[in-house]
């Protein structure tokens, strides 16, 4: 990632911003959890979505939540806020709704998916991720 | 999985996070000495991956195989993306990192010795 070009402004500062620093950490964690649902999400979809359906189309979901946030947060403009901002938003919820709907209807999720039981699996990360996420938003946009 | 090796990256991963940990808290960018680090644990891994494949091509497959290949998949990946990542980010948050990636490197590979059990 080398420097953007001088001319693109007042977009390149607000990516500096949300994409640089303690931001880049986010863009890290949001690009590996990506990678890690989305490697196994692909893997259960195409050989057994079957067994589980709903889990695994959850977690291919989530997948693509993270995938696009830790662009949102990379790039940074004001769309890309936007973007950032929503997904976190739906990550929130999602990990809030499915992770109390995993313990109240658990025969519904007899496969577990990152945002089961608030993420106990991925020690909590997928709980914490989303605020830091909102809150580094508003954090930068001052 | 082979013990010998998967133990060498949980200790190397763990000295490695806990260095650059340190690093971080001393407000330091990511040096040299980190990225060794990570091309050495990323070398043992391909090894280990390596070995891992060609034992499941010879019959000896783990019970959780979409399990065990996504865990192996995204262990290799790990230690390139906290390089680039780290290079990009030349402050303290960029040791962060590769501290935060070289945490979950341990976690990843027990888990895989859980699965393949």
């Amino acid at each position: 990632m080398g420097g953007p070009p001088a001319a693109e402004g007042a977009r390149t500062r607000a990516a500096r911003r949300t994409g640089a620093g303690f931001g880049r950490l986010l863009v890290a964690v949001y690009a590996f959890f990506a990678l890690a649902a989305g490697v196994r999400a692909g893997w259960q979809l195409a050989t057994r979505l079957e067994e589980a359906p709903v889990a695994y189309l959850l977690s291919a979901l989530a997948a693509a939540i993270y995938l696009v946030a830790a662009i949102g947060l990379a790039r940074g403009g004001p769309a890309a806020r936007r973007v950032a901002a929503a997904c976190c938003s739906v990550e929130l919820a999602g990990v809030l709704g499915v992770g109390t709907a995993s313990l109240i209807w658990a025969d519904a999720f007899p496969r577990a998916t990152v945002w089961s039981s608030y993420g106990i699996g991925y020690a909590f990360v997928p709980l914490v991720l989303p605020v830091l996420g909102l809150a580094w938003l508003r954090y930068t946009a001052k | 999985m082979v013990d010998g090796f998967a133990t060498t990256i949980i200790v190397a991963g763990l000295v490695l996070a806990g260095f650059s940990g340190l690093m971080a808290l001393l407000d330091r960018p990511p040096g040299l000495v980190q990225l060794v680090g990570l091309t050495v644990v990323e070398v043992i891994l391909l090894v280990q991956a390596a070995i891992a494949i060609g034992r499941m091509f010879t019959g000896d497959r783990p019970e959780g195989m979409a399990t065990f290949v996504g865990y192996l998949l995204t262990a290799v990946l790990l230690p390139p993306l906290a390089a680039l990542l780290g290079i990009a980010e030349r402050t303290r948050w960029g040791s962060a990192i590769i501290a935060a990636a070289c945490l979950v490197i341990p976690v990843m590979v027990v888990r895989l010795q859980q699965v393949w059990g």
